[in-house]
C-alpha cells in the first residue's frame, strides 16, 4: 500500500477504515489463491474449447442421459443465487435490523453466480453458435424460454439491486480518494447523501426489494418447471416449483454462511459478522432444513403411493439402487447435519454454521444430481434398457472452472466494493431509536410517553 | 473419465474428417446448417435383381441415383421373398461401398501374410494366373490345381466345375452348406437333396431346431408363408418350435418347447410313439408307400424289428420325457396336434444332423413326416426341382484332362453317406503331405482361416501351397495369405444367377444383374475364369465357349424359354394365374422371341415355375423299392443288419453330460440373422445391433441364464473367456433369461472391432458323425473365465 | 383432414429388424464407433425393442418396433425453445435441423425416447457417402434427429401426383420401414381416410398405443392379441 493511501485510510472513521481496507490492501495469500483459481478456470475454458471443437460427444452424456453435470450446475448455481437478493430483499422488506451487515455479501453472490448459472445451458448446448435462435425463433410455450426471460430479468434486477444500495458506499470511496477516484466518481453518480438523495435512494431500494422477490421466486419455479413439464418419471410433479424455490433459498443461505465465515476470517470482520448473525442465519437454516425434509418427504411419499411403475424404477434407483449413496448423502447433508447442528444454540457458531453450510451446499448439489441423473437413466418405458452416466473429465473440468471462476470473481469483487454496506451499518447505528419505536409498536407498548421520552 | 486411447484416436480421426469437410459448413453455420453436399436432382433408376449375400437368394430391387446404389428394397415379384428383404440384404449398400474394398488386383511382394502388396492391372493378373496354369498343364500335372469354393450354387459353380474338369483337375473342393439333411433324404427317399417345405399351405409346422425366422436356408420364405403380405398373419397359430434355446424363432412360435440339447430325435420318436399307440398316423400312406415299418426277416432268415416295434419298445412317453425334459402331457399334445391338422409338416433343423449320430437322428425326426404321410402333398415335404436350364456346352476333353481327372481328388475319401467336411479333409491331406501334388489353390467365396473349425490345419496347408489365388473383394483372413488377389465385383455390379435353395419347394431362377458401374479395380470372377480359359486355349477354351458370364446366363436361359412351363417373375395375380393354368394342364407362351423373353426375365429379376405336380409318384420315393425306406437298405448294408437295427431309431440321443467340473456348460453355437456366414466384419449398420439386444453392439457376446451369471458372480457385460479343451476366445457376457442354466449360447464368429475373431466353432471338441463326416456342433463343453 | 399414422401388428412382427436397417439406409443415419456405441450414442430412428419375460423354459418375448409416435399432442414440441420441432397440419412431427440449438429438451420431454442426438458430427468414409440418399439431408453435429415418417417421400409422392394430375393414393406414400417389412406388420396411411387400411386396422379389437394414459395421442397404433 502506498503511504498516501495508508494515510488516507487511517484518517477515515473506524467503519470505513476496516471495511475499505481490503480495497487497497491485498495479502500474498490472496494472490496465491487467485492464481490457483485462475488456473483452474483457464483449464475449464480449454476443456470447453475441446468440447466445442469436437462436439458434445466429449461429455459423458448419452441417450437416455441427455442431461448431466451442466444442467445440475445450472440448477445449483441459479439456486445459490437466491442467496442474496431474495434473502436480503426479504430481510429488508421485513426490516430485520440484523440484515445490515450481510446484505452486500449476499447480493454480490447473487449477481456473480447468476452469470455462472446462466451460461451452463449454453455450455450444454449442441449448437452454442445458434444461441441467438432463442430470440429469433422464440417459442413461447417452452419453459426454457420462460427461463431465459426470467433469468434475464432476474439478472437485470439483481444487478440493479446490488448497485443501488452500493451507491452511497461508492460515494464514500470516491470521497476517501483511496482508489481509482475517477471510476468511483462515475459509479457514484454524484451521490452526496443529501436528504433528498437519501429519500430517493431508500424509495428505490424499497421498490426493488419488493420487485425482486417475485422475480426470484419465478426464476426457480420455472427451473423446476423445466423438469416438471416433461413426462419423465419423478420429474413430472407439481411440487417442483415451490420445491425448487425452497431449495434455492436453502442453498443460498448456506452459501452466504460459508462466504461470511471466510470473509470474516480473511478480512477480520468479526465486528460486523457477529455471532448473532450466525445464530439468526443458523435458525433460518434450521427452518429450511425442516422445510426441505417436508418437501422431499411429500415428493417421495406421493410418488411411492402412486406406485406407477415408471416412477418406481427411478424411485428405487435412488433409495436402494445405484443412486443410494448420493441419495442418502444428500439426506445427510440437507437434513441430518444441519438439523443436528442448527437446533442447538451451542453449535450455531461460525464454525458450526460453516460445517452445516458446507453440508447443505453439497447436499443441495447432490439433490440436483439426484433429480437429473436417476430419472435420466431410467426411461419411463420398462423395455428400454437402463442407461448410465459418468461425467467426463471435460464436464468435471468445466464444473470446477465454474466454481473457481465464481470464487475468483467474488474475491476480486471484494477488492472493489466494501463487502459490508458501510452506510447501512452507519444508518443502523443511527436507527436505534427508530427501531425501538417500531418494536414498541409491535409489542403494543401502551405508554406513548415512555416511547416519546426514549 | 480420461479418454481411452481409442477415443483419442477416434477423436483425432473425427477431427480429420471434419477438417476435410468445410468446417464452416459443419460447425458454425446458423442458417442452412445441415450439411449440403451439393446434391442436385439426379437421374433415378430402379432395377430388379437378386441378393447374393446368403443362400436364400431373395429378390431385391435397387434404387440407383446418378449411378450410385442408394437403397436396396425387396422385389415384390419374387415368389419366395415377396418383396421382403432381411437386414443383411439391406445393408448390401454398405458392403458395396465398403471403405475396405480392395481397389485393384494385388500381387504379394513381401513374405506370405506380411501384408505387402503391389497393385497390378487386371490383364497382368490374369496373365500371371494363366502362366502358372499353363506351366502345370505343360508339366502334365493339371491335378495340381485346386479350387476351394464357398456357396456358389448355380452357374458359377457349374462354370468352375467345368473349368477344372476341362483343365484336368478333380480338386473342386466345396466348402459350402452341407447340413446332412440331403443324406437323410437320399437314404429314405432315394432323392439326394435338401427337403423343401410347403410352409405356405401347412396347417401346422413343427420345427426341430430350424431357425426359420433367423438364418435358415430361406428365412424370407418363412416370413412370407406365415405372415406375408397376402397371408392373414396367423403365423403363430400354426407354428411350434422345438429348440434348446429361446431363439427369436422360438419367441414367435405359437409354442416353444425348450428341450435338452441333442435330444430332439428322442422327442420326435416319443411323438411317433403316441401316434403309433393311438393309431393316429396315416396308415394308408404307410401301407402304400413305406417299407421298414413292420418287423421283417433279413436275408439270413432272422426276425428283425421294424420301425413300429423299435419305437413302441423304446420310446414310452415317460422315458422320453425323462430324457428330453419335455413333460409327458406336452408330448401327447404335440402328437395329437400333428394328427389333427390336415396338413402338418415337421422341419428337421440342420442341427439335428450336426451331431455325432446326426444321420440317424435326422431320420428319426423326418420319420414323423413319413408317418403322417406329409410327403409330396400340399403342406408337406416337397422335393423342389431345378430350373430347366440349358446345360453348358459339352465339355471337350484332351489327354491331359483325362489323365488329371483319373487321379482322384486329394483328401477325397468320402464317408459313406455324405461329403462330410470336404474342405477340412482336403486341408488335412495337403498339410500332412498326402496332397503334395497340389501346387495352386484358388479361393472363391471361401475364407477357411476364419470359418473352419480347424484353422490351424488350414494354416499348415496354406504354408505348403506355393501359389494361392484369392478372388475375394476384401482382404479377409485367408486372402491375406494369398500370393495374388483378383478382387471379384460385388453382387450389385455383376451378372450371376441366383437359384433359390431347395427348402423353397419351387424352382426360382433369380438373376442378379449389374445395377451400377463395376468398380474399376475389380473383375467378375466368372469373367476372369472365362478369360483365363480362353488364354489357356485347347480343351479348356473349347469347353467354355463363352465371352462373359452375361452371355453364358443368357445361353442357359434358352432352356427356360423352351421348357414350355413356368413364367418370368410376376406379381401375386400372375403367379396365381400361372399356377392355376398349369394345374389344368395349360401353358401359354408369353413370348415368341427369346430376346424379349430374356429382356423381361432380366427386368423382372428371374424365372419361376410355381406348379408342383403332387400326383407324380417319383416325388415320394426314387429308391429301388419305389418306397420310402424307414430302414434304408443302404444304411443297413453299410452298418450290417445286426448293427443297423441296433442303432437306427435307437442310438439317436446325444446328451452326454459334461465330463467333470472343468467344463460345466454346453456350448450352443447359433447364427444371428445379421451374419452372412460371418467371416467378414459386419456392415456398420448391422454391427450396431447384431442380435436382439439393443445394448449389444459390435463386440461378440455369449448368452447365459441369470442363474448361471449369479452362480459365477459375473455381471451383464463382463468380458469373459469362453474356454474349451481346444481353445478359447473372448466375448462379452449377456444375461438372457431364455437360456437354459446348463447351456451357453454363442453366436458364430462375430469379429470384434479390434480384429479378434470370436468363432465358437474353433472350440468344438472335434467329434463328428462317421456316417456323414459332418462335425458335431452341439456336443462341446466349455467354461467361462473372467477376462 | 389428412392424419398420417401407422399400425404395427405385433402378432405378425418377427423382430427381424429389416425396418430398422431400411430406415437407416433411407434416412442416412450415421453409425458411431464401437466405443461410442458402448456409451449409448447409437442412432436408430426405428428401433426393434424386445420385451422378455420369464426364465427358461417359460420365456416369452414380444417385439416392439418403435418409430416416433408422431403424437397428436406431442410433448416434445411444446418444450422446444426455438420451434425446431413442430407438428404439421397433417400430423407429422418434424425437425428443423438448421434451427435446433441442441438443448435436448425435446428428447427429455418425449416419453418414448425416440429423439436421437448427434453427439459428434456424422462420420462417413468417403466411399460410404456414395450410398447416401440424396432426398434426405445429412445432419450436422449437435442437433436432434428422429423419425420423420419419411416425409421426403410424401413430398416426392405429392409432386408426382401433381405432375400426373391425380390424387395422392395410399400406395404412393409409404415409408421405408413399412415398405420393407417382410411380414407386412407395418401398415401406413391416412388415419382419417376410411379407404386406407390403417383407418380400418386402428379399430381392430387388438389395438393399443404406447403409454396411452399420458395423453400424448400417438399416431402409431400397435396390434397385439391379449392372451
Ligand atoms: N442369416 C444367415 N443365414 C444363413 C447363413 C448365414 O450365414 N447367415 N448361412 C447359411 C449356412 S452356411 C448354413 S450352414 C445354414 C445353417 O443354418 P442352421 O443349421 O439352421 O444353423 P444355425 O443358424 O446355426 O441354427 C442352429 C440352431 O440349432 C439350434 N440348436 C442348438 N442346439 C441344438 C441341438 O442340440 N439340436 C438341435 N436340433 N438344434 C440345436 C440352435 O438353437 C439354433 O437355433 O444357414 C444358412 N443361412
Ligand atoms: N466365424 C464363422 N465361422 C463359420 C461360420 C460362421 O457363421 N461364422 N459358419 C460355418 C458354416 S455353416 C459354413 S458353411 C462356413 C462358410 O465359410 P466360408 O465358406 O469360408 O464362407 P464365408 O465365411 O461366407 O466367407 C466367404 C468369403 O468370400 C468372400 N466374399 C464375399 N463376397 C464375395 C463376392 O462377392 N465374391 C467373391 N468372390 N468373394 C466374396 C469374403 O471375403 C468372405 O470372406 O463357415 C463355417 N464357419
Ligand atoms: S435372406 Fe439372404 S438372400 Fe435374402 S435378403 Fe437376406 S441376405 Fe439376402
Ligand atoms: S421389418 Fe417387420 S417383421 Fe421385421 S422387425 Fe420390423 S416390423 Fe417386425
Ligand atoms: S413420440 Fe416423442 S418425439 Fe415423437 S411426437 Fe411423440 S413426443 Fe414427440
Ligand atoms: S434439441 Fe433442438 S429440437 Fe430439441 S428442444 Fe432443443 S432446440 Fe428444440
Ligand atoms: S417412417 Fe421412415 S423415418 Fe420413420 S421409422 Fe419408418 S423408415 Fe424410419
Ligand atoms: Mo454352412
Amino acid at each position: 500500500m502506498r503511504d498516501d493511501v495508508r494515510a488516507k485510510l487511517d484518517s477515515l472513521p473506524p467503519d470505513e477504515r476496516v471495511l475499505l481496507r481490503p480495497l487497497v490492501e491485498t495479502s500474498r495469500g490472496f494472490y496465491v489463491v487467485a492464481a490457483l483459481l485462475a488456473a483452474v478456470s483457464l483449464w475449464g475454458v480449454f476443456a470447453y474449447y475441446l468440447q466445442v471443437r469436437y462436439g458434445l460427444g466429449r461429455t459423458g452424456l448419452n441417450r437416455p442421459s441427455y442431461w448431466g453435470i451442466y444442467i445440475i450446475c445450472f440448477v445449483f448455481f441459479i439456486g445459490i443465487s437466491h442467496a442474496g437478493t431474495l434473502i436480503s430483499a426479504i430481510l429488508r422488506v421485513s426490516k430485520a435490523e440484523w440484515r445490515r451487515a450481510i446484505t452486500r455479501s449476499a447480493e454480490l453472490i447473487t449477481v456473480l453466480v447468476i452469470g455462472f448459472g446462466a451460461i451452463q445451458p449454453i455450455i450444454d448446448m449442441g449448437r452454442p453458435d445458434r444461441v441467438m435462435n432463442v430470440l429469433f425463433h422464440a417459442q413461447v410455450l417452452s419453459p426454457l424460454l420462460w427461463d431465459v426471460t426470467s433469468i434475464g430479468l432476474y439478472f437485470f434486477s439483481c444487478t440493479l439491486y446490488l448497485y443501488v444500495p452500493l451507491i452511497p458506499d461508492l460515494a464514500i470511496i470516491r470521497d476517501s480518494g483511496i482508489k481509482a477516484p475517477r471510476l468511483y466518481a462515475m459509479l457514484a453518480l454524484g451521490y452526496t447523501g443529501t436528504p433528498v438523495q437519501r429519500v430517493r435512494l431508500e424509495r428505490v431500494i424499497g421498490v426493488l426489494s419488493i420487485v425482486v422477490i417475485p422475480i426470484a421466486v419465478s426464476v426457480h419455479t420455472v427451473i423446476g418447471w423445466i423438469f416438471a413439464m416433461t413426462l419423465r418419471p419423478m420429474w413430472h410433479s407439481t411440487i417442483f416449483g415451490p420445491y425448487f424455490v425452497m431449495g434455492a433459498i436453502y442453498s443460498g443461505i448456506a452459501a452466504i454462511l460459508i462466504a461470511m465465515v471466510i470473509l470474516r476470517r480473511a478480512y477480520g470482520l468479526e465486528n460486523y459478522f457477529r455471532d448473532v448473525h450466525f445464530d439468526y442465519l443458523g435458525r433460518m437454516l434450521l427452518v429450511f432444513s425442516l422445510l426441505w425434509f417436508y418437501f422431499t418427504f411429500a415428493e417421495y411419499l406421493t410418488a411411492f403411493y402412486g406406485g406407477e411403475p415408471g416412477e418406481m424404477r427411478a424411485f428405487w434407483a435412488k433409495l436402494t439402487g445405484p443412486f443410494a449413496i448420493p441419495f442418502w448423502t444428500m439426506v445427510a447433508g440437507c437434513f441430518v447435519v444441519p438439523l443436528a447442528l442448527m437446533s442447538r444454540q451451542a453449535t450455531r457458531t461460525p464454525r458450526g454454521t460453516l460445517i452445516a453450510g458446507i453440508a447443505v451446499v453439497i447436499g443441495m448439489w447432490l439433490e440436483r444430481y439426484n433429480i437429473v441423473v436417476p430419472t435420466s437413466v431410467n426411461p419411463r418405458w420398462e423395455i428400454e434398457s437402463v442407461g448410465q452416466y459418468l461425467p467426463s473429465w471435460i464436464e468435471l473440468s468445466i464444473m470446477s472452472a465454474t466454481f473457481s471462476g465464481f470464487i475468483l470473481l467474488y474475491m476480486i469483487a471484494t477488492k472493489f466494493v466494501p463487502i459490508v454496506s458501510i452506510w447501512e451499518i452507519k444508518e443502523g447505528r443511527e436507527a436505534v431509536q427508530e427501531v425501538a419505536d417500531r418494536v414498541a409498536r409491535y409489542s403494543g407498548a401502551v405508554n406513548p410517553e415512555a416511547v416519546g421520552d426514549a | 473419465m480420461t479418454p481411452t486411447r481409442r477415443e483419442f484416436v477416434w477423436t483425432m480421426g473425427a477431427a480429420a474428417a471434419l477438417a476435410l469437410q468445410d468446417p464452416q459448413d459443419v460447425f458454425w453455420t446458423t442458417e442452412g446448417g445441415a450439411e449440403d453436399p451439393g446434391w442436385a436432382p439426379g437421374l433415378e433408376e430402379r432395377h430388379n435383381s437378386a441378393c447374393l449375400i446368403c443362400p436364400a437368394r431373395c429378390g431385391i430391387r435397387g434404387r440407383v441415383v446418378d449411378g450410385r446404389l442408394v437403397r436396396i428394397m425387396g422385389n415384390v415379384l419374387h415368389p419366395m421373398s415377396q418383396g421382403g428383404v432381411c437386414p443383411r440384404g439391406l445393408a448390401g449398400v454398405q458392403m458395396l461401398y465398403h471403405p475396405e474394398r480392395l481397389a485393384s488386383p494385388l500381387v504379394r511382394v513381401g513374405s506370405r501374410g506380411a501384408g505387402q502388396w503391389q497393385p497390378v492391372s487386371r490383364e497382368g493378373a490374369i496373365a500371371l494366373v494363366t502362366e502358372r496354369l499353363e506351366n502345370l498343364r505343360v508339366a502334365g500335372r493339371p491335378e495340381a490345381l485346386a479350387l476351394l469354393a464357398g456357396y456358389s450354387a448355380g452357374t458359377m459353380q457349374d462354370l468352375w466345375r467345368r473349368f477344372l474338369h476341362a483343365y484336368g483337375s478333380p480338386n473342386y473342393v466345396a466348402d459350402d452348406y452341407d447340413d446332412g439333411t440331403d443324406a437323410v433324404m437320399a437314404l429314405m427317399h432315394g432323392i439326394r437333396r435338401r427337403p423343401g417345405y410347403d410352409l405356405e399351405r401347412a396347417d401346422l409346422v413343427l420345427s426341430f431346431g430350424a431357425p426359420l425366422f433367423e438364418s435358415w436356408w430361406s428365412p424370407l420364405q418363412a416370413f412370407a408363408s406365415f405372415a406375408g403380405p397376402s397371408g392373414n398373419g396367423e403365423a403363430r397359430r400354426r407354428f411350434i418350435q422345438v429348440d434348446t434355446r429361446f431363439s427369436r424363432t422360438a419367441s414367435r412360435a405359437q409354442e416353444w418347447i425348450g428341450i435338452r440339447p441333442g435330444t430332439h430325435a428322442v422327442l420326435a420318436l416319443g411323438i411317433a410313439y403316441v401316434l403309433l399307440r393311438d393309431e393316429l398316423f396315416d396308415a394308408a400312406f404307410v401301407d402304400r408307400h413305406v417299407t421298414g415299418f413292420d418287423d421283417f426277416v433279413d436275408e439270413n432268415g432272422r426276425q428283425r424289428e421294424g420301425y413300429r416295434s423299435l419305437v413302441m419298445r423304446n420310446y414310452r412317453t415317460e422315458e422320453v420325457s425323462a430324457i428330453t425334459g419335455v413333460p409327458v402331457e406336452r408330448i401327447t399334445r404335440l402328437a395329437r396336434a400333428l394328427a389333427q391338422r390336415r396338413a402338418s409338416v415337421v422341419v428337421c433343423g440342420p442341427d439335428v444332423t450336426l451331431a455325432p449320430n446326426g444321420l440317424v437322428a435326422g431320420m428319426a425326426v423326418h420319420s414323423l413326416n413319413v408317418l403322417m404321410g406329409s410327403v409330396n402333398r400340399p403342406g408337406g415335404v416337397l422335393f423342389a426341382e431345378d430350373a430347366p436350364l440349358e446345360p453348358l456346352a459339352p465339355a471337350v476333353l484332351d489327354e491331359t484332362s483325362n489323365v488329371g481327372m483319373g487321379k482322384g481328388p486329394v483328401g477325397g475319401a468320402r464317408p459313406p453317406f455324405g461329403a462330410g467336411d470336404r474342405a477340412l479333409r482336403f486341408a488335412e491331406a495337403v498339410a500332412g503331405g498326402a496332397g503334395s501334388e497340389v501346387e495352386a489353390l484358388f479361393l472363391y467365396y471361401a475364407n477357411p482361416l476364419a470359418s473352419s473349425t480347424h484353422p490351424e490345419v488350414w494354416r499348415a496347408a496354406l504354408a505348403k501351397l506355393p501359389f494361392v489365388v484369392s478372388f475375394s473383394p476384401f482382404l479377409d483372413e485367408t486372402t491375406r495369405h494369398a500370393d495374388l488377389i483378383l478382387p471379384d465385383l460385388l453382387p450389385y455390379e455383376r451378372w450371376q444367377d441366383a437359384p433359390t435353395p431347395t427348402s423353397y419347394p419351387y424352382p426360382v431362377w433369380g438373376v442378379a444383374r449389374p445395377m451400377v458401374e463395376p468398380h474399376a479395380g475389380g473383375i467378375h470372377t466368372g469373367d476372369a475364369a472365362l478369360a483365363i480359359a480362353q488364354r489357356l486355349g485347347g480343351s479348356v477354351a473349347a469347353s467354355l465357349p463363352y465371352e462373359s458370364v452375361e452371355s453364358l446366363l443368357k445361353a442357359r436361359a434358352r432352356g427356360l424359354f423352351s421348357a414350355n412351363r413356368g413364367m418370368t417373375l410376376g406379381d401375386e395375380f400372375e403367379r396365381r394365374h400361372q399356377r392355376q393354368m398349369q394345374e389344368r394342364g395349360w401353358w401359354l407362351p408369353e413370348h415368341t422371341e427369346f430376346e424379349s423373353f430374356w429382356e423381361e426375365l432380366v427386368e423382372r429379376g428371374g424365372w419361376t415355375d410355381l406348379f408342383y405336380d403332387d400326383t407324380e409318384p417319383s416325388g415320394i420315393a426314387r429308391t429301388t423299392s419305389g418306397k420310402i425306406e424307414l430302414m434304408p437298405a443302404a444304411l443297413l448294408g453299410e452298418l450290417g443288419v445286426e448293427e443297423g437295427t441296433r442303432r437306427i431309431y435307437v442310438d439317436v440321443v446325444d446328451d452326454d453330460a459334461p465330463a467333470g467340473d472343468d467344463y460345466p456348460f454346453r456350448l450352443i453355437p447359433y447364427r444371428v440373422s445379421t451374419l452372412a456366414s460371418g467371416t467378414l466384419a459386419l456392415e456398420r449398420w448391422l454391427a450396431e445391433q447384431p442380435g436382439i439386444f439393443p445394448e449389444v453392439h459390435w463386440v461378440p457376446w455369449v448368452e447365459v441364464s441369470p442363474e448361471t451369471a449369479r452362480e459365477l458372480g459375473f455381471a451383464d457385460g463382463t468380458t469373459v473367456w469362453v474356454v474349451s479343451r481346444r481353445g478359447r476366445y473372448r466375448a462379452r457376457l449377456k444375461v438372457f433369461p431364455g437360456t437354459a442354466p446348463e447351456n451357453v449360447c454363442a453366436p458364430y464368429g462375430l469379429t470384434s472391432p479390434d480384429g479378434d475373431a470370436a468363432n465358437p466353432l474353433r472350440l468344438l471338441d472335434g467329434s463328428s458323425d462317421p456316417l456323414t463326416g459332418l462335425s458335431s456342433w452341439h456336443s462341446t463343453f466349455i467354461r467361462l473365465e473372467r477376462a | 383432414m389428412t392424419r398420417w399414422g401407422m399400425v404395427i401388428d405385433l402378432d405378425r412382427c418377427m423382430g427381424c429388424a429389416a425396418c430398422e436397417v431400411a430406415c437407416k439406409s433411407e434416412n442416412n443415419i450415421a453409425t458411431v464407433s464401437p466405443d461410442q456405441a458402448d456409451r449409448g450414442r447409437t442412432n436408430s430412428w426405428m428401433k426393434v425393442m424386445a420385451h422378455v419375460e420369464g426364465e427358461f423354459p417359460h420365456t416369452e418375448m414380444q417385439f416392439y418396433p418403435r418409430p416416433c409416435m408422431h403424437c397428436d399432442n406431442p410433448p416434445c414440441i411444446k418444450v422446444c425453445p426455438v420451434a425446431a420441432t413442430y407438428i404439421d397440419d397433417e400430423g407429422i412431427v418434424g425437425q428443423i435441423y438448421p434451427r435446433c440449438i441442441g438443448c435436448r429438451y425435446c428428447a427429455n420431454a418425449c416419453p418414448y425416447m425416440v429423439k436421437y442426438f448427434n453427439w459428434y458430427g456424422p462420420e462417413w468414409a468417403e466411399s460410404e457417402r456414395q450410398h447416401l440418399n440424396p432426398d434426405v439431408s445429412v445432419r450436422s453435429t449437435g442437433v436432434i434427429e428422429k423419425c420423420t415418417f419419411c416425409h421426403h417421400r410424401l413430398q416426392k409422392a405429392r409432386e408426382e401426383a401433381r405432375v400426373e394430375g391425380r390424387e395422392l393414393r395410399e400406395e404412393d406414400y409409404q415409408p421405408a420401414c413399412a415398405e420393407v417389412c417382410p411380414t407386412a406388420a407395418i401398415v401406413f396411411g391416412d388415419l382419417d381416410d376410411a379407404t386406407h387400411r390403417v383407418a380400418e386396422l386402428k379399430e381392430d379389437p387388438r389395438v393399443h398405443r404406447l403409454m396411452e394414459d399420458l395423453g400424448t395421442q400417438p399416431k402409431v397404433y400397435y396390434l397385439r392379441a391379449r392372451e
